[in-house]
Formats: structure tokens, C-alpha cells, sequence
């Protein structure tokens, strides 16, 4: 079951726009980071279920970010939120261990969609704990 | 100017016009990646707000290169209304065009040759200033129309004839983009730039767009 999420974004607009869509009825406890590195320090911290992550951003980006996140847990839930949807920043973010990509701006209704496959993949990963 | 600044938009609208601007030029590069074979790498936008006095300076230290770019201008009417600009170092020209050619053209002559060179800019220009402007009118729930992208090769010592269409007491919004072309290594940027009668209905449809989030 989701508890936490972390959203990674140096655009407040943009993080605020996520976390509008984000439904308000599952008690999500919902925290920001402003840029990848920050984003790092958070996930250690408080060990969110997932990160919805930007790319392209200042300090470090989003590839970096991801790629670290998912070296400290490699099972570690990173859905990429991003403007950039050319086809090989996909393919080097899915590369990266990235659980899927929404393009921006995000509709509530795909967020949902890839919250629910977050459950069922925090499901599995306890089963087989 | 940051007075300026505070005056026309508030920080809430900068943010908000930074987004959508960020979302746009995402847009306008995969829009590109469906036409040719690149990566373009993509940094922060930012937007300011300059008087107009000011631009001619702003555009000289934006754009400074060697004394000499490729700027492909194209302009676009509506609500928002204003002239995107996506700007090259001089001397990328035929590594521009060779982006959207595979084939080798080292039999033709010089002039044919840069007939090709202009006809690749305004290719990228087109694709990618129609495309980020068609984004942000989307977003923000209105339509443009465009003319016809031209190849502005002038002195960038004198960007006076960049800002004619703007009236010298007002003010423009600069909306900014860097990029860079990976395989080609090129780097360029598109300023998206507005005048001053479009800036009360921004103000509005920013609002719009984010009450749509509430």
C-alpha cells in the first residue's frame, strides 16, 4: 500500500499541478524536492513508496537522480514525470529502472492508472518478501 | 528591471508561464524526433520581462557569438501575439541541414548549396517554434495563427530589427529555451517573445489554466 510520495520537480507550478491530481481521499502523505539532489536526500530520509520525478532540472537532473535512487533500492519506484517525451529520453529513463513515464502536463486520471499499477507492484514485492 | 518584473507578473505567473513553457519546447523537440533522427538535450526556461529599450542590449548579450547567427524568425497572431526566434551560431548551417538530409550533396554548387542550408533552418524553425507556440496556445486554451518562418541572417551587433513590431514604451515578455543538438553538438535557443497587449489576457488564461488544477 502507497503511504508516502515524493515529488521531485524545480517547477512549484509543476509540483503543485501533480499534487492537485493526486486523489485526496487515500491519506497519501505527499512531501516536494526542488531539484534531483535534493530529491536524493529526501528519498533517503523519509523512504518514500514512490517518486514521481522531473528531468530536466537544475543541481541534478532527473537520469541522475533516477539512476541513484535506484542504486540505493533497487526496487525503489520511480514514475518520470517529464515535458521532454522525445523517444530516446524514454528509452534512457525505462533504461535507468524508471516504472513508467507520464508526459506533462499529467492528467489525474493517468496518474491514477500508475498509482494503481504502483500498488499491485508493492503487492508482489511483499509477497515476496 | 526585477521591479519591472514584479509589476507585470507576479512570481505565481512566472512559475506558471516557466511550465508551460518547459512543456511546450518538450512537445516541440519530440515533434522534431518524429521528423529526423536527433536528440535535443534540454535545459531550464526562464522568463523575463524587459522593456522594450532594453531588448535590442538583451538580445545582443542573449545572442553574442562570433558577429554573425542564423535566426529563424516566425511570427504568430492572436491572444498571444509575438515572434518566436530560434537562434544558431553562424557556420551550423550545413550541419543543420545534414539533420534533415542523409544524402551527400558535395555535387552541387554553392549556391544551391546554401539554398538547401536556408530551406533546412526553416525547416527546424518551423517545426520547432510552431510547435512550442502551438503548445502554449493549447495550454492556455487559445489558437495562433503563423506567417511563414523566415531566415534572418543579420549583423547581431544590431538586433534593432528584431523589436520593430514592438512599441518602445512598452514591454515584452522573453520566454528562453537553451538547447543543444547531442549528435551534432550544436547548441541554440528559442526566445518566444510577446508585447505588451498580450500580457493582460496571459495574465487571465495563466489563471485559467491553473484554477484548472485546483
Amino acid at each position: 500500500m502507497i503511504n508516502k510520495i515524493l515529488i521531485v520537480d524545480d517547477s512549484p507550478v509543476a509540483r503543485r499541478m501533480l499534487r492537485t491530481s493526486i486523489p485526496k481521499d487515500k491519506g497519501f502523505e505527499i512531501f516536494e524536492a526542488g531539484n534531483g539532489q535534493e530529491g536524493i536526500d529526501k528519498f533517503k530520509e523519509l523512504k518514500p513508496d514512490v517518486v514521481f520525478m522531473d528531468l530536466t532540472m537544475p543541481v541534478l537532473d532527473g537520469y541522475q537522480a533516477t539512476a541513484k535512487i535506484r542504486e540505493i533500492d533497487k526496487n525503489a519506484i520511480v514514475i518520470v514525470t517529464t515535458a521532454d517525451i522525445q523517444p530516446k529520453s524514454i528509452a534512457s529513463v525505462m533504461e535507468l529502472g524508471a516504472f513508467t513515464l507520464l508526459k506533462k502536463p499529467a492528467k489525474a486520471e493517468s496518474i491514477v492508472e500508475a498509482l494503481n499499477k504502483v500498488e499491485m507492484k508493492l503487492k508482489k514485492l511483499r509477497e515476496n518478501k | 528591471m526585477a521591479n519591472e518584473t514584479v509589476e507585470i507578473f507576479s512570481d505565481e505567473e512566472k512559475d506558471i508561464l516557466q511550465e508551460i513553457m518547459n512543456i511546450a519546447f518538450g512537445n516541440a523537440t519530440a515533434d522534431l524526433a518524429d521528423v529526423v533522427d536527433i536528440y535535443v538535450k534540454l535545459s531550464v526556461p526562464s522568463v523575463q520581462v524587459i522593456e522594450i529599450g532594453a531588448l535590442p542590449e538583451y538580445l545582443r548579450t542573449t545572442i553574442k557569438t562570433d558577429g554573425t547567427s542564423n535566426i529563424i524568425e516566425q511570427k504568430f497572431w492572436g491572444n498571444f501575439k509575438g515572434s518566436g526566434l530560434l537562434v544558431f551560431p553562424g557556420g551550423t548551417e550545413r550541419d543543420l541541414m545534414a539533420i534533415l538530409e542523409d544524402q551527400d550533396r558535395e555535387d552541387i554548387s554553392n549556391i544551391q548549396m546554401a539554398a538547401l542550408e536556408k530551406g533546412g533552418l526553416l525547416e527546424i524553425g518551423n517545426i520547432l517554434i510552431g510547435a512550442c507556440v502551438g503548445k502554449v496556445s493549447e495550454l492556455l486554451d487559445t489558437f495562433v495563427t503563423y506567417s511563414p518562418p523566415q531566415v534572418l541572417q543579420g549583423d547581431t551587433n544590431n538586433c534593432n530589427f528584431l523589436i520593430e513590431q514592438f512599441d518602445p514604451s512598452q514591454t515584452a515578455i522573453v520566454m528562453k529555451t537553451l538547447f543543444n543538438f547531442k549528435e551534432k553538438d550544436i547548441n541554440g535557443f528559442l526566445l518566444i517573445l510577446t508585447n505588451h497587449e498580450s500580457i493582460g489576457w496571459l495574465r487571465k488564461a495563466l489563471k485559467n489554466f491553473m484554477d484548472s488544477y485546483e
